[in-house]
């Protein structure tokens, strides 16, 4: 039987969790840097009735919000 | 009403990378503020000076202590130290050389030329943090051979 192409991956939630370990108690500031920038991408794609936030909406959030030195480094993994 | 939302693939690829490049960007601008200040040591309170500073950073600004947004302890001592060093500004410009300054050029002959007679304008990075041991000797009249 040929592996399906999600068993090739990581187990998703075990992955989530052992992040949830590492991330220190003290990374308040990533914190609210993610959810100010995931906060504006998700109003956005509510704006335009879509379900999935990505890349693109991502990088439109960062130059809205001042960051856009940032989108040129960050195109590279879209 | 909250909705769900999913996110696609690349999300937490960006996200990391974002957060790498932010976290980089402030602490380069809290060691500029330190360095600005003649500090060699970047304080929580630098980092806290340039949340409220920065435009893009202001949505950090709720998150800051309030101890930490009284900056008045931490002026005083800063004043206090730019005092030491100009006191000391005879002494220390001649112990610049011999501290290991990373930030001296040692190499051109016009820099060489300013440690002999004493000059400050090379030798930004020396006032008085070091524990400076010539800071006792009276070295008024004392010139280098």
């Amino acid at each position: 039987m040929l592996p399906q192409e999600q068993d090739r991956f990581l187990p998703i939630v075990n992955v989530s969790h052992i992040m949830k370990k590492v991330m220190p108690a003290n990374a308040k500031i990533l914190k609210y840097f993610i959810n100010f920038i995931t906060g504006e991408a998700s109003n956005k794609c509510q704006r335009e009735k879509r379900k999935t936030i990505n890349g693109d909406d991502l990088l439109w959030v960062m130059t809205t919000l001042g960051f856009e030195d940032y989108v040129e480094p960050l195109k590279g993994y879209l | 009403m909250f909705t769900k939302q999913m996110i696609s693939s690349e999300i937490p690829m960006l996200m990391s990378k974002a957060c790498e490049i932010f976290i980089q960007e402030l602490t380069f601008r809290a060691w500029m503020h330190a360095e600005k200040n003649n500090k060699s040591i970047v304080q929580p309170c630098d980092v806290a000076k340039v949340i409220m500073q920065t435009d893009t950073m202001n949505f950090l600004t709720e998150i800051i202590p309030n101890n930490l947004g009284d900056f008045s302890v931490f002026d005083a001592k800063e004043e206090n130290i730019a005092n030491i060093a100009e006191e000391n500004e005879v002494s220390l410009s001649f112990t610049a050389g011999f501290m290991g300054n990373p930030m001296m050029k040692m190499d051109s002959e016009e820099n060489a030329g300013n440690i002999v007679e004493g000059n400050q304008a090379t030798l930004p990075y020396t006032s008085g943090f070091m524990g400076n041991p010539m800071n006792m000797m009276n070295m008024d009249n004392v010139r280098m051979k």
